[in-house]
């Protein structure tokens, strides 16, 4: 690496010019950060119900771990293109719809065999005596199974988010927004100053992601940010619960 | 015996006679000063279908000539080419002139918009390296504008100054290299006057036809030689204050493999060339898949050059 282009980078970074305008860097994060988010919020309901669904009836688990082998199969470059043509036919614009669908798509698999993992992965002796106090499946679904996957299932959430805040850079191939402008700009104007200074704000913003979501799993399970080595407390409070439930 | 020493004498100055005869003449008989040589020759092209195509047709006038002819049709950048060309690999290869001057000389951001000046400029620099031009064809390959008939109708566009009042409303559709580009966004701006309202980034090709159809964009950018615009029905608007670049292909030539003969059959074909009859050529290679030598071939013997 150049350490002239490094520095030069970082002066691209904070030269007050680029700040400003519909092409600054607050507005390109600001539409990246859209990006990224309606990205994983449309895959979060498919996944996340396909996941606890599967996880909890232990049926077809073969779609997860299909979909999941696929999913990462299939270049995203593909799917921008087939969504590029099939937005511009639908709605005759441009924009971040292309990038959005494809990012989706790609948020899906970590997401799915998470959740999937994180239900199985609670212990069958747990479910069972749930189910012998007289819970309902959907009530060892909401009391005992997502409780003790969810750091997991975050984990997966917080993957995907990862993953998409990089790959959402390719929409500006097809004319979308977001920090990938200055990445495909920068290469076709032979500017690797904005090249650079583009790919920094990217690793910048999912490490950011990477925090952000790391923060919110330890805030959800504060008692279960490891392992239960012991069920005591666990089976304690599904008593507990189980006294309440059926009996109110 | 005195006989048998007359015969051998006899027959040896016959064969000596014989032997001087065969060392003055020529392989047909003449005395052979003005005949070239007609060695082996590389003919190299972009791997891009214009530049197949008329790197085939170059070929297969010398190869009709005599002349042992191979190609390397497909070295896609000058980096490769052209020092390719300076040390003998390659003897002969299509160029573009304003292009292979904005290479050769990337500090020179002057507009160079006539084959003439495209050449002075380039002729210094290229002898340098061993080279020489030929004369340039009229067959220009540049960026070119181009609306849908609907668009023209309506705001009544024939050249690219007809867009000046307009252009605040209408939305450019380019390559993301556009706004940097002196016969892109930068000249519309200093030579025509035009500012557009919109710009957006796409890929060259199908992409920017797309989106031009599909009214996402009002105007798009092509080249000239694009066989996408007549397919599409698309309107080329003509570049009325010659803002676009001299980009006429023209033969390149390594001087030391050069002689008459091949200058005058390349400039025979550079003469035979335009844009408007380059497209269809370029047509037929990318809509129906033809075989650029075949192309080059059919196109040769319609004009009387095979």
């Amino acid at each position: 690496m150049n350490a002239n282009l490094l520095t030069d980078a970082i002066g691209w970074l904070f030269d007050p010019a680029n700040q400003v305008g519909e092409g600054g860097i607050p507005i390109r994060v600001f539409e990246h950060v859209r990006i990224s988010a309606l990205s994983v919020g449309f895959a979060l309901v498919p996944a996340l119900g396909a996941g606890l669904a599967i996880g909890h009836l232990r049926r077809g688990e073969f779609l997860t771990v299909t979909a999941a082998n696929v999913g990462r199969a299939i270049p995203s470059l593909a799917i921008l293109g087939f969504a590029f043509y099939f937005v511009l036919d639908l709605t005759g614009r441009l924009g971040d719809w292309p990038t959005v669908i494809t990012c989706a798509v790609l948020a899906v698999p970590p997401i799915l065999t998470n959740a999937h993992v994180g239900i199985r992965e609670v212990d069958p002796d747990l479910v069972e005596a749930s189910r012998g106090m007289g819970m309902s499946g959907l009530q060892v679904l909401r009391i005992v199974e997502i409780p003790l996957a969810a750091p997991l299932i975050l984990a997966g959430i917080r993957t995907s988010a990862v993953q998409v805040v990089a790959t959402a850079t390719l929409g500006a191939i097809v004319a979308g927004g977001g920090l990938g402008r200055y990445i495909v700009d920068g290469f076709a104007q032979n500017d690797y100053e904005m090249v650079l200074g583009g790919a920094i704000l990217v690793a910048l913003l999912a490490i950011v992601t990477e925090l952000f979501f790391s923060a919110v799993e330890k805030l959800a399970s504060p008692a279960r940010a490891r392992r239960p080595t012991s069920f005591a407390p666990a089976y304690q409070e599904v008593a507990q619960v189980g006294r309440d439930d059926v009996s109110g | 015996m005195r006989r048998s020493r007359s015969y051998v004498l006899g027959a040896a100055l016959l064969a000596l006679g014989l032997l001087l005869g065969a060392c003055g003449s020529g392989e047909d008989g003449t005395t052979g000063s003005d005949e070239p040589e007609r060695g082996a020759i590389t003919v190299g092209s972009d791997g891009f279908y214009e530049a197949q195509i008329v790197g085939a047709m170059y070929a297969l006038v010398l190869e009709d000539a005599g002349y042992d002819v191979s190609t390397k049709l497909n070295i896609d950048s000058r980096e490769v080419r052209l020092p390719a060309m300076e040390s003998g690999e390659i003897d002969i290869a299509p160029e573009y002139l304003a292009s292979l001057l904005s290479v050769l000389d990337p500090e020179n951001t002057e507009v160079v918009n006539t084959p003439e000046a495209a050449v002075e400029a380039l002729e210094p620099l290229v002898d340098e390296m061993g080279m020489t031009l030929l004369e340039p064809s009229d067959a220009v390959d540049v960026n070119a504008f181009v609306v849908t008939q609907e668009t023209a109708d309506e705001h009544s566009l024939g050249a690219v100054s007809d867009l000046e009042p307009v252009a605040g409303d209408l939305t450019l559709g380019a390559p993301p290299e556009c706004p940097k580009r002196p016969y892109c966004i930068p000249g519309l701006k200093d030579v025509y006057g035009v500012e557009f309202g919109n710009f957006e980034p796409l890929e060259y090709g199908a992409p920017t036809v797309q989106a031009l159809t599909a009214g996402a964009i009002d105007v798009a950018l092509l080249f000239s030689t694009d066989p996408l615009i007549e397919e599409n029905d698309l309107v080329l608007l003509d570049d009325d204050m010659d803002l676009q670049a001299a980009d006429n292909i023209t033969p390149l030539v390594r001087t030391d493999a050069l002689n008459d003969e091949i200058e005058s059959l390349l400039n025979e074909v550079s003469a035979l060339l335009t844009t408007d009859n380059i497209t269809p050529l370029n047509a037929r290679v990318l809509v129906d898949q033809d075989d650029p030598e075949d192309v080059a071939r059919d196109f040769l013997e319609e004009n009387g050059l095979l």
